[in-house]
């Protein structure tokens, strides 16, 4: 009885100790920064000149720093960070989809940690409402002091409606048509890609484009899903209204004809005959193709008889330049890149300093070293191999590189002069609900399944069963 | 007597009191990872919860909106659809599976053996067998289509995953290919269960195979049917990994094609952690929590009925 007693008591209290460790672990690092008062009040002069590298090297803390990203690359910034800072970054990755409910889970919870917290464009404005990003705008931060080094789209992305900095982003995320310049001689007689951009100014050219693709035995695009980021350049909801712009109307009219006429691959976006088609010949696939593409034999007899086609084009942001890169093969440098009918952007990784943070001073700091150093930007640029930065300065000197798989384009400039047209004012919290329904109602028609008619009013019942506070005028 | 009456209770008491220390570590964990959130959800399904700030009561409206919203009834209908057809097939290949090995005629041996290749695709990751048979069943690039022309079968592609008739029954298919190793076992233990000299004196009496099956085994069964039958409806009901990884070009909530692939509990999650409306996504799992009670009420009172 008494071995009894000892073991459940052992038990108990083994139990109870852990939860009182556990709950204890931020306290331990209270006392710990209390004898370091520069901890908890960031101590960088505001105003530093943030590209001059040695001011971030005056860091003052308890030499750690947790990040919390959605992006590997902070792991990568972090190790740099780390070569000329005392500081040991411990850098957490988590999967996109699981983010915003761990930073929740935790920020709620009045955790301390991390430090570091990041979000992309679509999760920002919800985690800017609940206050887990620190107001970078008030001293001794005062961010709005770097406003002017920082692409002007990603300085808006960052703030919150009040139009406070709370995040900022060492990328640029515009989107563009990644076209192949040996079809565009062919078919158009130019591989300009001024010349080229104007082929798909707007719904209407681009369904001509594709045709004449067709005609000479290409398909302008490998999936139907390229168009996504170029889906309209109007925002869905105004003053809690629903708007369905005629653009909408038009990409709609272009998504089902380009796939009723056959006049893209069928590949589905990020599937492995996707990325295949990047770098040659993929079948010719109508509704009636019957070409084996896993039987070698087969498919080289398809080749001969012409039965084969070639993509013209990806639609993809200025990250896709890394996504190219790793799947062109022999194609590279046969490539371009152009504008799409209306500006467009996706992703990006915006870094902030978490509200709960007792390591402020590090980890503004840490933000600095990411988004605002021009040395870091040269070695990003370099290190990632063709990654769009978002500090104005390091774009204005790498404006003239060109990229050899663009055929020498140069990108950095191409992709400013697209951010600048970006109008983040039409982004909003309710663009990935309302853009699903939107893409619900484009499957229902193409797949003739439902009426044009009867697909948009599905449309309008999907958003007013999602978001019952808008007002919705169906037309 | 009298002391010795106290030291006994006193003992019982002591007893009584190691037994709560040996529980307490159990109890204290099980109030607060389930108790605490199961009645925290409760909570905010009266609220308006955002996942974070201050949640707002709203009383009975989430669940009025629930009840009216046509978006979450298809989601179930569409769960019911797929659910319906993966327990078919899944308990008709188990049931199928378990005749052949457990006929007294037949003998079979190396039941071990099956029984391990059976249950096998029950422990890849349903990521893998998402990302498997994605591909496998690609429209126009998948080597189903591709097989299925080259036998003659077929002269044009089937959609597999895009054609609103066909997905949601492919999806059911994987379903009962995953877990029809895990109904195969659980039957097979409960007929193994059954005494021999039944199915003997029953052969004895000149009772042909499928009286056998119907007047013995599927009897005596009934307890494990009924268990196989409510585990697989909860789980059913609760359907979401295989859909959600399978719909669209990238997966997602919105079930394409055309929202057929979209299940209860992938409505739930869009309202919970996508379009962050907690208290509504609490109100949803609340209402599929009761119909899957009510629904397990009524598969008790009918399949044991007769007991």
């Amino acid at each position: 009885m008494k071995l009894k007693k000892v073991v459940s008591a052992l038990l108990v209290s083994t139990m109870l100790l852990s939860c009182v460790a556990c709950g204890n672990n931020n306290k331990n690092t209270d006392d710990a920064n209390k004898d370091n008062n520069d901890t908890k009040t960031p101590s960088t002069e505001a105003g530093d000149d943030a590209n001059t590298p040695d001011d971030s090297a005056d860091v003052t803390g308890d030499g750690k720093l947790v990040i919390w990203t959605l992006a590997k690359d902070l792991e990568t910034f972090a190790e740099k960070y780390m070569e000329s800072h005392d500081v040991d970054v411990e850098t957490v990755v988590i999967e996109p989809a699981n983010y915003p409910t761990k930073v929740q889970t935790a920020l709620n919870a009045g955790e301390k940690e991390p430090d570091i917290i990041v979000g992309e464009p679509q999760m920002l404005e919800d985690f800017f409402d609940a206050g887990y990003f620190e107001d970078l705008n008030q001293a001794p931060y005062n961010a709005q002091d770097y406003a002017d080094q920082i692409v002007d789209y990603v300085w808006e992305v960052g703030q919150d409606a009040d139009g406070i900095q709370r995040a900022i982003s060492y990328q640029i995320t515009p989107a563009g048509f990644y076209y192949r310049r040996d079809i565009a001689q062919d078919v158009f007689g130019t591989e300009d890609p001024e010349e080229i951009g104007k082929l798909f100014a707007d719904y209407p050219t681009i369904l001509d484009t594709a045709k004449k693709l067709k005609d000479k035995g290409y398909r302008i695009f490998a999936s139907d899903g390229e168009l996504n980021f170029f889906s309209g350049n109007t925002a869905w909801v105004v003053d809690n209204k629903l708007t369905v712009s005629e653009q909408r109307h038009a990409y709609m009219d272009l998504c089902v004809e380009l796939y009723k006429q056959d006049l893209t691959a069928y590949a589905a976006q990020w599937s492995t005959p996707w990325y295949q088609a990047m770098s040659g010949p993929v079948p010719v696939l109508t509704a009636d193709s019957d070409v084996n593409v896993w039987d070698a034999t087969e498919f080289a007899s398809a080749t001969e008889g012409g039965a084969t086609t070639e993509i013209f084009a990806y639609g993809l942001p200025a990250w896709g330049v890394l996504t190219m890169r790793d799947n062109v093969g022999e194609t590279s440098g046969k490539w371009g890149v152009c504008a799409g009918p209306t500006y467009g952007f996706s992703g990006g990784t915006y870094i902030g300093v978490s509200a709960n943070s007792e390591r402020k001073d590090t980890a503004w700091d840490f933000v600095k070293f990411c988004t605002l150093n021009e040395e870091t930007a040269d070695w990003w640029i370099k290190k990632s191999e063709g990654d769009t930065v978002s500090l104005l300065s390091a774009l204005e000197k790498h404006k003239d590189d060109g990229n050899e798989v663009y055929g020498g384009q140069k990108l950095y400039s191409f992709w400013l002069e697209q951010a600048e047209g970006l109008d983040y004012s039409v982004v909003t919290r309710y663009d990935t609900a309302i853009g699903n329904a939107w893409s619900n109602a484009i499957t229902a028609i193409k797949t003739d399944e439902k009426s044009k008619e009867d697909a948009i009013a599905g449309f309008y019942d999907e958003v007013a069963a999602t978001y019952p506070e808008l007002t919705i005028e169906r037309e | 007597m009298a002391k010795n009456q106290v030291t006994t209770k006193s003992k019982q008491r002591n007893r009584n009191n190691v037994a709560y220390l040996f529980v307490l570590p159990f109890v204290v964990v099980f109030l607060i990872f389930s108790v605490y959130p199961v009645l925290r959800t409760l909570y905010l399904s009266f609220t308006s919860y955002k996942g974070f700030g201050d949640p707002v009561w709203l009383g009975l409206d989430n669940y009025k909106r629930v009840l009216t919203d046509k978006f979450f009834w298809r989601a179930f209908g569409n769960t019911l659809k797929i659910w319906g057809v993966n327990i078919v097939v899944q308990l008709g290949l188990a049931f199928l599976l378990t005749i052949v090995f457990s006929d007294i005629k037949y003998k079979m041996h190396g039941l071990p053996i099956f029984r391990a290749i059976y249950y096998l695709p029950n422990l890849i990751a349903c990521t893998s067998v998402a990302f498997l048979f994605k591909t496998l069943l690609d429209w126009k690039y998948g080597s189903v289509n591709q097989m299925l022309i080259s036998a003659g079968i077929t002269s044009t592609q089937i959609n597999w995953l895009g054609d609103v008739n066909i997905a949601p029954y492919v999806i059911s298919i994987v379903g009962a290919w995953m877990w029809f190793g895990n109904s195969f076992i659980v039957l097979m233990a409960g007929v193994q269960g059954i005494s021999t000299d039944y199915f003997e004196a029953a052969a004895i009496d000149g009772c042909g195979r499928w009286t056998r099956f119907f007047k013995i085994t599927i009897p005596l069964l009934k307890p494990i049917l009924l268990y196989t039958c409510i585990t697989s409806l909860i789980g059913g009901l609760q359907l979401f990994d295989l859909p959600y990884l399978m719909n669209g070009p990238q997966g997602g909530t919105a079930g394409q094609p055309n929202g057929v692939l979209q299940t209860a509990v992938m409505y739930l999650y869009k309202f919970g952690f996508e379009t962050r409306q907690t208290g509504y996504a609490s109100a949803i799992a609340y209402t599929l929590f009761i119909i899957i009670l009510i629904v397990s009420i009524i598969q008790f009172k009918w399949l044991g009925k007769e007991d």
